[in-house]
């Protein structure tokens, strides 16, 4: 799919650049970019492992556990009995994990639900409501967001946490109940 | 709200200090995996701005914005992040460079570049969660999961343009 993406976008922009007799426009354009994408991985980096650094303290101190903890009576109603009972921990980790941010943890955790809770080559509707739940983004603190407009030089990089975080509460809430509906059918 | 970082920042230090984490060598743990990440997104990052500038530059995109700029528009979107409304499914190294582009032209702070913040914040790379998850878990057939996904991030979308 990236193939088609980036293969795409840079063919079809050459090529009307190159019919529209904009080509060396077009092709210097790609090299700037090229430069921006080094300096602005370094503008970020800073942020990045600050937050890094800061969850890292998080999850030592066992707010991965206390969280998924937390979670799991609501995870169970939403869930439901489809769950088998050796997935539970995996998928409160994944979700935990996730709302901190901390997508290293959380994706090895998330394998191990997804496998416990397939069945054979079909997807059960909890698998599907808990691949919904976290393609919704659950995380807490968008903290690569945060350090791309510190980078980009917004006086409130941090202004934006309330509002993504009841977008994407309103968009988990769709996503549930999306799938709520469309389970239903066979 | 100003308050949220900074009470975060001590929250952190707060629960790691009572639980009597060492609060310096795990930060330098942390902020190590960090700058590991972002030197891990340099070679996808210059590919996904190489082609989103040029599609840009060419005159593609605004061709494209134009296009559903009523429609956008009409929901309270403004039509300029549109290309990450596209790609955030997608890519998540192709939807960072987007919204750099997107900062850097419209400035962070103005009503644009914070609705692509909060677009941003608000969902995963619903294609690539969705992928790597059913192929581990070998399953074929993942019925409603993409369909229900997207109508999220879709509700997402929609709600960043209303909420800002």
């Amino acid at each position: 799919m990236l193939h088609v993406l980036f293969g795409g976008l840079l063919g079809l922009a050459l090529l009307w650049g190159l019919a529209r007799g904009s080509g060396e426009a077009v092709a210097s354009a790609a090299l700037t970019a090229a430069g921006e994408g080094v300096q602005s991985a370094i503008g970020m980096a800073g942020g990045f492992a600050l937050f890094c650094g800061l969850m890292e303290i998080l999850k030592r101190a066992g707010a991965i556990d206390g969280l998924a903890r937390r979670i799991r009576p609501l995870l169970v109603l939403l869930l439901g009995r489809d769950v088998p009972e050796d997935a539970w921990p995996y998928v409160t980790m994944n979700l935990a994990a996730n709302m901190l941010g901390l997508g290293n943890a959380a994706t090895p955790m998330g394998i191990e639900a997804a496998r416990r809770m397939a069945h054979g080559e079909t997807a059960t509707n909890a698998l599907c409501l808990f691949l919904v739940i976290n393609s919704s983004s659950v995380q807490v603190l968008p903290t690569s967001v945060i350090a791309l407009r510190a980078a980009a030089g917004s006086g409130q990089p941090g202004a934006i946490v309330l509002p993504a975080l009841l977008a994407t509460g309103l968009s988990t809430a769709v996503g549930i109940l999306a799938c709520k509906i469309a389970q239903r059918r066979p | 709200m100003n308050a949220l970082l900074p009470l975060f920042v001590l929250l952190c230090l707060g629960v790691g200090a009572f639980r009597r984490v060492p609060l310096y060598d795990v930060f330098l743990e942390g902020a190590r995996t960090g700058i590991d990440t972002a030197r891990r997104i340099v070679p996808a990052l210059i590919a996904m701005l190489c082609a989103i500038r040029t599609f840009s530059a060419c005159g593609l995109m605004d061709a494209l914005c134009a296009l559903c700029a009523p429609a956008l528009n009409a929901v309270g979107i403004p039509p300029q992040v549109l290309p990450l409304m596209l790609l955030k499914p997608l890519s998540g190294s192709a939807s960072l460079a987007v919204l750099k582009t997107i900062l850097d032209t419209y400035g962070p702070d103005s009503r644009i570049g914070l609705v692509a913040s909060v677009m941003m914040g608000s969902s995963e790379t619903v294609f690539y969660t969705c992928g790597v998850y059913l192929a581990a878990a070998g399953v074929k057939k993942s019925r409603h999961t993409v369909p229900c996904a997207l109508l999220a991030w879709l509700a997402g979308s929609v709600a960043a343009g209303f909420l800002i």
